[in-house]
């Protein structure tokens, strides 16, 4: 499992970022001593870390170049600053992406993710059961057939897979799609997923996609 | 300064010289005196008092002269003390000494009044920073929470949001200071931003978002742009047209010179007569009486900010069929921008 520091001084915000975080299979730890927090982040090793910028006693940006000297974790600055000029100066100080509060909770966990897979640099390739998903060339394929997914389509199937067994709402593929500058609407998001329904009918799974009244879709 | 109007203002010497040489020679020529002597005299006086005022009146256009010219030439007015002169004539020092009392306290009271408004932005800056962290709470809590959670809630504290930004970007436009950084940016990306911001109620009130901006980079500070891209938006999305499939299109051209972003919705439209006001403070005309949350600050802050990045915006609309804003970016236009 994951660990992601959140370095926050919000209490309340810290709280629930550490139970967003942990709900989505990562785990989430709250740094608690500021006044020690490159010990502490040297102590946690963590794989990613959330930073505020206006922390009490702390300057972020000047905890993100002391971390940058030691370390390559990545880091999104999570920050009430809305401004170009702090979000320039923190990718020059070697962040690897920026949010401003408040943010949308599900682009944060997108952000979050993909930095991972960045970082992990696979090839991309994913599974489903026998089936190989390889949302770059946009087909997913067993050893007879293969079948063309549309990009819609894709992105639907890869944030099921992505949190398989888990529920999804529609909200969440909604904010995955749009983040993807794929602005659908609810009639277009039913028709896509009755159609990625029918595809994967085509490989045998006839049920994988199962809806749950009132709160999403699950991928069994 | 002008020698007939000095010399019509300076009429009763003038007069007075006039009368008293004349009683002069009338009293030299009934005590007798030599034709000759009386014309010498005549001409030592009147020569002496052409000298006078030759004299007199150079002294003053030259201080005029370069008062003036020196206040056309000045962009603040009341800085004119630190340009001119003391003169060596007694109303025009009183005059001196007068105003550079006068300037001294109007640039007193307003250092006074440029430090309170810059501690007054700076303490709004800092409470937006701060309300914003129990928006961003309440945002996680309901997310977490989906049993409390409500699509109208996350409605309203968007509208939260879209008010405490507008106020932020207010401050922004209205002082001199430059906190803005322009860039290159990706017309998609900031869109994209705008779109998700908008997603919950661009859903709710099923308008369909059509974007066709391709791969296009223009001049600007990101984060401001996104802010004006979604005061329009957010107006498109408050005056939509019943009856009719709500559509808010945007795209982007370019010619040789500029590129042009525009957003086009079919919602209400602008009444004729109100199209020249639209970008007027506080402006809300026919459609804001129409609706409460006007304030008719959007649009307004829109066009400053504009202004300050040196893009242009337009609006062209047809009451109950069409508006469409553009925002024109000079190409590669880096002085320009500079500015």
């Amino acid at each position: 499992m994951k660990n992601i520091l959140i370095v926050e001084d919000d209490k309340v915000i810290s709280d629930e970022l550490k139970n967003l975080l942990d709900n989505a299979g990562y785990n989430g730890i709250i740094l608690k001593d500021f006044d020690n927090s490159l010990e502490e982040v040297k102590k946690i090793n963590p794989d990613l870390i959330l930073l505020d910028i206006n922390i009490p006693k702390l300057n972020g940006e000047l905890v993100l170049q002391k971390i940058r000297k030691e370390s390559n974790v990545p880091i999104i600055m999570v920050t009430s600053k809305n401004s170009e000029a702090d979000e320039v100066l923190s990718m020059s100080y070697g962040a690897d992406d920026y949010i401003t509060k408040p943010y949308n909770p599900t682009i944060l966990l997108l952000r979050i993710n993909a930095i991972f897979k960045r970082m992990e640099n696979k090839n991309d390739v994913l599974t489903y059961n026998n089936l190989v998903v390889d949302p770059k060339k946009g087909i997913i394929k067993n050893e007879k057939k293969e079948l063309i997914l549309t990009k819609n389509e894709m992105i639907i199937f890869t944030f099921l897979l992505f949190n398989r067994g888990n529920i999804v709402t529609r909200d969440d593929l909604m904010t995955d799609l749009w983040n993807n500058n794929e602005y659908i609407n609810d009639n277009a998001l039913n028709v896509n997923i009755s159609r990625l329904r029918t595809k994967l009918t085509d490989f045998g799974y006839e049920d994988a996609i199962e809806t749950r009244k009132g709160q999403g879709y699950i991928l069994k | 300064m002008k020698l007939s109007k000095y010399l019509r203002n300076n009429f009763l010497i003038i007069l007075l010289f006039i009368v008293i040489t004349a009683i002069t020679n009338l009293m030299l020529v009934s005590f007798k005196t030599d034709i000759q002597a009386i014309l010498g005299i005549d001409i030592t006086v009147i020569i002496g008092f052409i000298l006078y005022i030759i004299y007199d009146f150079n002294r003053r256009k030259k201080f005029y002269n370069k008062f003036l010219n020196d206040l056309d030439l000045l962009d603040k007015k009341y800085l004119i003390t630190e340009m001119i002169e003391k003169p060596n004539f007694y109303e025009g020092e009183i005059l001196y000494d007068a105003l550079y009392d006068i300037d001294k306290s109007m640039s007193e009271k307003i250092k006074e009044y440029s430090l309170s408004i810059a501690d007054f932005k700076e303490y709004i800056e800092l409470w937006i920073h701060e309300v914003k962290l129990p928006l961003a709470s309440m945002n996680l809590i309901i997310h977490n929470h989906k049993e409390l959670s409500d699509k109208k809630i996350i409605e309203q504290l968007k509208r939260i949001d879209d008010d405490v930004e507008q106020v932020l970007y207010y401050v922004r436009s209205e002082n001199a200071e430059k906190d803005y950084l322009i860039k290159e940016t990706e017309l998609d990306r900031a869109i994209s931003n705008v779109a998700m911001r908008n997603k919950d109620i661009l859903l709710e009130n099923n308008i369909d978002f059509e974007v066709e901006v391709g791969n296009k980079k223009v001049l600007t500070d990101s984060k401001w742009l996104e802010f004006i891209v979604n005061q329009i938006v957010s107006n498109s999305i408050k005056y939509i047209r019943d009856g009719v499939e709500h559509l808010i299109r945007i795209t982007a051209e370019e010619n040789s010179k500029s590129i042009f972003l525009k957003i086009y919705d079919n919602g209400i439209g602008i009444e004729k007569s109100d199209i020249p006001k639209v970008f007027d403070k506080t402006f809300t005309g026919n459609n804001g009486r129409k609706i409460e949350t006007s304030t008719g600050m959007g649009l307004y802050i829109a066009k400053q900010l504009c202004k300050k990045l040196g893009h242009k915006i337009t609006i062209d609309s047809k009451e109950n069929e069409y508006t469409e804003v553009s925002i024109i970016f000079n190409k590669n236009d880096f002085l320009n921008v500079a500015k």
